[in-house]
């Protein structure tokens, strides 16, 4: 128990700032020094074995061919393969596959393959700001910092005829408000925010936000939430109908009342930890992310588990590639995108990251356990009913700012 | 230089005491100069944005409103929890303190060395990792689940209530508080004690009458010392209070980072400066007027 305690803590120092990319499944620190191991020595054997196993069809077909084939292994990949010989990325943290990072590196030529990485959107944009600019190549930030990238000048439009595997990109990532014309950005991968419930204790069905808020009261004390006004509006801006990017002064008026009624019945806001509450049962209900809900699954004892996407409709993330403007090597960029999206090689992004994929065609390759897992992929119903959205930059809205406030103070009662 | 002192300047050059004037203005030019940059005209620029408003993207966009100061008082339950948590706070670090101080500065003999050491020795390792211990030392198999065993009630918790933020508060903070005791209480002239006794008073009234002035120098720098960052400690409301404990600190990281609202994070930080400045000056002055009266016994 002690053990179990010091490994969260440790998982928990690892993640250092609040993040949904903190929460990988293949768990924080084994992920990064496989990670580590793999770019230090050479070989694909430093993959993680969870990994492997858990894709045994997209693997052999993949890795052993790719270190003799300086071809693409399925048709279209990656036009004449010529490239500069060097790729500079700059993202989330164990965020890519490392055995596609070795695959790259030899299908390609590449041999200089450098991984930055920021812990939030805000991050990479100071970065930029900062003048660390024509340092990347590619970046990989969520959908909503894209305005801001293309006003400050920062990503370059993509060369598509380069990258021909963006046929396979989903209806739902393309000419998004955070891109209408699908210029700067491909998606990469996505996920949702949720209802975390322990079916053992929690009987009743929970499969709305609105039932989600009905029943705090009745588990009062008993309900983690992520420390994220974004995502918590959302909840409470769909249980009430409304879209959760509103700032219609009226509906948010109702969506306070909603929260400070709420506030009362929450354990606490807890965004780096959330699963820790639910796996001892301090909490039955959570508002949470997806990271750490699939490893409760899988430990028998808390696999009473159950990750809900609310049919009221939540809030999506996105995270998008982007070249950076003043790339150093252009062409290995393109190659890189290109590349991630083979459908067999992004099946393998899928396993290895735990999140869905906006790759069509990359689904024929991922076990059907995977596509069903609501933690990872939403099931096409909800998906295609226009009740999910992506949030939009909302920070200069004071009212929206000031009931956050009041909802994070008055958490507990 | 002469152009500055206009009516006679060569008097005044030749003038020793001008010289000497010269020099201590020299000699608080860069402490002076230090002091304006990174005190003053900061200050300044927290009260400027603090009647302005939000630029479109974030940050200051000019203006000027009092809607900030609307903001901050529609809400004041952070600055009531960060009051109340900076008040108890002080005054538990004093009761552990005093007694603590006393004992290293008149009782320790040859080990007094060792207890300043032991003070100092967790200085050496990172806040941030002492107040992370804390988490399991207060945690569901540390103390909480142990309380929680012997009073049958499995569901006992201490994390994310303000008695656990209150524990690591004045953990962080004890040595503040026993230091400038420990100062002042050491170099307290026993002789005072001796004649207090001889004169017929009790160990309560020597420690009222002798003792608790003659260490007062200490108490108030110590209190002050505690009380001002515990009410804009941020890390250990943040880890302890387990998303629970609001206080003036997470809002002001709500404004700043998250709205990306300066003039609004700035309203909150003035008002947590006023109301700093108010405790200060109110306790000073309450302190004060009781020293004059006993100055005259023990002088």
């Amino acid at each position: 128990m002690a053990d179990q305690d010091l490994d969260q803590l440790i998982a928990r120092m690892d993640r250092a700032r609040i993040s949904r990319r903190g929460f990988l499944a293949a768990s924080g620190l084994t992920g990064l020094s496989a990670f580590l191991a793999a770019c230090g020595s050479s070989a694909a054997s430093s993959r993680p074995s969870a990994v492997a196993s858990a894709a045994p069809t997209a693997v052999p077909s993949v890795a052993p061919s790719a270190a003799a084939a300086s071809v693409a292994p399925s048709g279209p990949v990656g036009g004449t393969g010529v490239t500069e010989g060097a790729l500079f990325m700059n993202n989330w943290a164990d965020y890519i596959d490392p055995g596609n990072i070795e695959t790259f590196k030899k299908q390609y030529g590449v041999t200089e393959f450098t991984y930055d990485t920021y812990a939030s959107n805000d991050e990479l944009l100071t970065q930029l700001q900062g003048g660390k600019v024509g340092i990347w190549d590619v970046a990989a930030p969520t959908a909503d910092l894209m305005p801001a990238l293309i006003a400050g000048k920062f990503v370059r439009k993509i060369d598509w005829t380069k990258v021909p595997n963006a046929k396979y990109i989903g209806p739902n990532f393309k000419t998004q408000w955070w891109d209408p014309a699908d210029e700067y950005q491909i998606a990469k991968d996505w996920g949702t925010t949720g209802i975390a419930v322990r079916t053992k204790i929690v009987k009743e069905p929970v499969n709305t936000w609105k039932a989600f808020f009905e029943l705090a009261p009745k588990y009062s004390g008993k309900v983690v939430v992520v420390n994220s006004s974004v995502d918590v509006f959302a909840g409470a801006l769909k249980s009430l109908g409304y879209s959760l990017n509103s700032v219609d002064p009226t509906e948010l008026k109702a969506m306070r009342t909603l929260l400070l009624a709420f506030a009362p019945h929450v354990l606490a806001l807890n965004s780096d930890t959330y699963e820790v509450p639910l796996a001892n049962e301090e909490a039955v209900l959570g508002l949470t992310w997806t990271g750490g809900v699939a490893d409760l699954r899988k430990d028998p004892k808390t696999a009473d588990t159950a990750y809900i996407i609310p049919e009221d409709g939540t809030i999506y993330w996105v995270d998008t590639w982007v070249i950076l403007e003043g790339a150093p090597h252009p062409e290995a960029a393109h190659a890189w995108l290109n590349f991630i999206h083979d459908p067999q090689i992004q099946a393998i992004e899928t396993e290895t990251n735990q999140y869905a994929t906006a790759n069509d065609e990359a689904k024929k390759y991922i076990p059907q356990a995977t596509l069903d897992d609501t933690t990872i992929f939403v099931p096409d119903a909800i998906l295609n009913s226009g009740k999910l959205e992506t949030a939009k930059d909302l920070t200069a809205n004071t009212q929206r700012a000031d009931i956050w406030e009041e909802f994070s103070s008055k958490i507990g009662g | 230089m002469a152009n500055a002192t206009t009516p006679a300047p060569n008097r005044a050059s030749s003038n020793p005491r001008f010289r000497s004037g010269l020099l201590t203005g020299l000699l608080i030019l860069p402490a002076g100069l230090w002091y304006l940059i990174l005190l003053v005209a900061p200050i300044a620029i927290v009260i400027l944005f603090s009647f302005g408003r939000r630029g479109a993207t974030g940050g200051y966009g000019g203006g000027f409103t009092l809607d900030n100061y609307g903001t901050v008082l529609r809400n004041p339950d952070p600055i009531l929890t960060s009051l109340y948590l900076a008040v108890v706070g002080t005054m538990l670090c004093l009761l552990i303190g005093l007694p603590l101080a006393y004992y290293i500065a008149t009782r320790a003999g040859s080990r007094k060395s060792l207890f300043l050491i032991l003070l100092v020795i967790p200085f050496w390792t990172s806040f941030l990792i002492r107040t992370y211990a804390w988490l399991m030392i207060l945690g569901p198999t540390g103390a909480a689940g142990f309380i929680g065993d012997l009073i049958g009630d499995q569901s006992f918790r201490i994390l994310g209530t303000e008695p656990a933020v209150l524990i690591g508060l004045v953990y962080g903070y004890l040595p503040l508080m026993v230091f400038p005791l420990y100062v002042t209480l050491e170099r307290m002239d026993r002789t005072l004690v001796e004649a207090s006794k001889d004169l017929g008073a009790g160990r309560w009234a020597t420690f009222r009458q002798i003792t608790l002035p003659v260490a007062m120098p200490g108490l108030i720098s110590g209190s002050i010392l505690v009380f001002i960052p515990m009410m804009g400690e941020y890390v250990i409301p943040q880890i302890l209070g387990y998303g629970q404990v609001f206080t003036m600190g997470n809002a002001l990281v709500l404004r700043f980072l998250e709205s990306r609202n300066w003039p609004a994070g700035s309203a909150q930080a003035v008002t947590l400066i006023l109301v700093m400045l108010i405790s200060v000056t109110g306790y000073l002055w309450y302190l004060n007027r009781g020293r004059r009266d006993r100055d005259v016994s023990v002088l």
